[in-house]
């Protein structure tokens, strides 16, 4: 029993680092229609801020100020720079131009940085774990939850009493109305990156703080997964990005927590297998978006 | 792609001797970008200071300088067997492929057909040559005989009882199956073992049932490398398990490094150990004169080495035909590399080279031991 409660310490924990990142991919896609491949990009961008600012000696909570700002910044530039170009073209050539941004990214990030992984320096609280009860939880573990919890909490607020947020919900439930509201389509959209832009820096602060390195193709996992939980919460819905990014993180603890041993070589396809089967008794998902087909502008 | 070096023939043939000067054509098919370039691209860097210096000295044995033809493969499979088949439409002597045994067994084909020799620039597989066949050959210490050096020196401390956690994704991350199996024939009791997939972030579920099992292990060895490692030893340390962890020559970085206390003791095999006044010292300082950075990795000089190899085979064929390089270089015996002496003779084309164990000890590398393994222990490749 108390294994089963670790373990599920350990899934919310995961779990809540991949809703940060679904989340991230969904308030972009609820409103643009476009699945951001370059999302991860901005995570590895995040992370090598932390990494100059290690190598720099600053203290570890403004290194995270200036990861997450760096982030969100590159976020807008990314939209300003390759996706307004393309906005009113077909989702294919959106999608393609996600995958170049990160692809154009990734090689940059190996030509001029390094292509080998460079450490990153973290404080060693957070290797170290408490004691609480029986349990022994690690400090990461807490900051993911925290940071989670957190995050969650601003969103809630930010998308339901801010003006901003109530324009980007209407703007994703019917982009052509919104607008004849008098809502600026540009400054929803750049608020919409900005916004994954930070959802990406704080999902990077914990990957990071968890392998202690950053590598140019660091963003390609936590995209995956991302996309992932986005597809099995139902795409282009925020509470269901969170609930597929839960679902996913506990799938993968569980399997890798009970499965018996000789099946845990196949865990990632059993994994999927029973994403695939959630799929099939909900094929938009867990919590489908109200409006499935997002408008572009 | 850039050539290093042009053809001394005009050079030569205005001598009035009528004297054959000719240059041994390298193609280089490694991963410059993607997934294997953190382990190419180093080995290349020594590769580049080898030639240099050699063709400086006016090429191999005076007379033959070295020619690069590179190519990127991407770290990809298909494009390696591409890359590889121009170079061998170039008329090149020599290949030397990617770092790992997938992708340069994706050439070998095209290799055994051409009959060209071929090196990858740092697989430790010892099934690469086996499967590559003839013309195939590895430039590094085996798996199975890092696993045999780790786990006899894991048993001569004392150990008993052991873990081991793998993934069965390429052949290098394979190695702790060599390391279980030499263990238990030292008298050694596998506890249990775990499987992860190359990439993954998460390691919480593992470390939880390593920390709650009814007798903890004396060691745990993975051969798990960046970013999974750094990720599985943090989540370890921090679920309060205490037991020795041995890694292997991926972990040879400066991330394992700067993982403070997590990492204190691990101890990890790898190619060579730049003690005072080794020849890899020397090497470190040569390569820090001309890069400009100090070297982070033993793949900088795994690269030199590989290079040293050639222009050896090259000496002892007197020719840059590629039958008579690869029978030179089959029967090369204790080449002086600046990691290790290098023996071809006698192996299938996995060389025999020494393994180094090292401690992190406060952030830096202490040399525990050189350790030639007991021949009889080393297991069998293992076919996945």
């Amino acid at each position: 029993m108390d294994l089963f409660l670790q373990q599920t310490v350990n899934a919310i924990s995961l779990g809540g680092t991949y809703a940060l990142l679904a989340l991230g991919l969904a308030v972009v896609f609820s409103i643009m229609g476009l699945i951001n491949f370059a999302h991860g990009e901005l995570m590895t961008i995040a992370g090598y801020v932390l990494m100059f600012c290690g190598l720099a000696g600053m203290p570890f909570v403004l290194s995270i100020l200036l990861a997450v700002s760096a982030s969100v910044v590159a976020a807008v530039l990314m939209e300003r720079i390759a996706f307004r170009p393309v906005r009113n073209a077909s989702g294919a050539t959106l999608l393609v131009t996600s995958f170049a941004v990160s692809m154009v990214l990734q090689v940059l990030f190996q030509n001029l940085i390094s292509v080998r992984s460079q450490p990153v320096l973290l404080p060693q609280i957070l290797s170290e774990s408490v004691r609480i009860g029986g349990f022994v939880i690690g400090v990461n573990k807490i900051l993911a939850i925290v940071a989670t919890v957190v995050m969650l909490i601003f969103l809630d607020w930010f998308m339901k009493r801010q003006k901003a947020g109530i324009a980007m919900r209407a703007a994703a439930e019917d982009f052509a109305v919104a607008r004849l509201m008098g809502i600026r389509a540009n400054t929803v959209i750049a608020g919409a990156f900005a916004l994954s832009g930070l959802l990406a820096g704080v999902a990077a602060v914990l990957w990071v703080s968890q392998r202690a390195s950053v590598d140019p193709l660091m963003g390609f996992m936590p995209v995956l997964k991302a996309f992932i939980a986005a597809i099995l919460g139902g795409l282009g819905s925020l509470r269901g990005a969170v609930a597929g990014g839960f679902l996913l993180g506990f799938i993968e603890i569980y399997l890798a927590a009970f499965l018996p041993p000789e099946w845990q070589e196949f865990r990632d396809p059993i994994g999927l297998a029973l994403v695939v089967a959630v799929l099939l008794i909900r094929p938009n998902g867990l919590i489908p978006a109200p409006a499935l087909k997002a408008q572009k502008v | 792609m850039k050539t290093l070096a042009l053809t001394t023939a005009l050079i030569a043939a205005s001598f009035a001797m009528p004297v054959t000067a000719e240059s041994l054509r390298i193609g280089v098919a490694t991963a410059q970008t993607g997934a294997l370039a953190p382990f190419d691209a180093p080995v290349m860097e020594g590769v580049h200071i080898a030639v240099d210096e050699i063709n400086a000295a006016g090429g191999i044995g005076g007379t033959t300088k070295i020619e690069l033809i590179e190519k990127d493969v991407r770290s990809d499979a298909a494009q390696t067997s591409i890359a590889v088949q121009e170079l061998v439409d170039q008329g090149v002597s020599f290949l030397i492929l990617p770092c790992d045994a997938d992708p340069a067994l994706a050439a070998i084909g095209i290799v055994s057909s051409a009959e060209i020799p071929a090196v990858s620039t740092c697989a430790s597989s010892p099934t690469l040559p086996l499967v590559g066949g003839d013309y195939m050959f590895a430039n590094f210490p085996g798996d199975n005989v890092q696993a045999t050096v780790s786990a006899e020196w894991a048993w001569g401390q004392g150990m008993k009882s052991g873990y081991i956690l793998y993934s069965p994704d390429t052949q290098y991350t394979t190695m702790p199956l060599y390391f279980a199996e030499v263990f238990e024939k030292l008298g050694g009791t596998m506890l249990g073992q775990d499987t992860y997939s190359i990439g993954q972030q998460d390691f919480s579920a593992i470390v939880t049932r390593i920390a709650s099992l009814p007798e903890q292990p004396d060691v745990i060895m993975t051969s798990a490398y960046e970013p999974d490692f750094p990720s599985f030893l943090k989540a370890l340390r921090a679920a309060g398990v205490t037991s020795q962890v041995i890694g292997s020559d991926g972990i040879d970085s400066p991330t394992t490094l700067s993982l403070g206390d997590a990492a204190e003791g691990l101890v990890f095999t790898t190619a060579g150990h730049a003690a005072p006044g080794s020849a890899l010292e020397g090497f470190n300082k040569t390569y820090e004169k001309i890069m400009g950075h100090p070297s982070e990795t033993v793949f900088n000089a795994v690269g030199y080495d590989l290079i040293k190899v050639v222009e050896a085979a090259q000496l002892a064929a007197g020719s840059t035909d590629p039958k008579a390089l690869r029978d030179a270089m089959a029967n090369l015996e204790n080449v002086q590399g600046v990691t290790s002496t290098i023996t071809y003779k006698g192996t299938d084309g996995m060389p025999v080279r020494q393994v180094s164990l090292i401690r992190v000890k406060a952030g830096g590398r202490e040399l525990v031991g050189q350790p030639s393994p007991t021949a009889d222990l080393i297991p069998a490749p293992r076919m996945q």
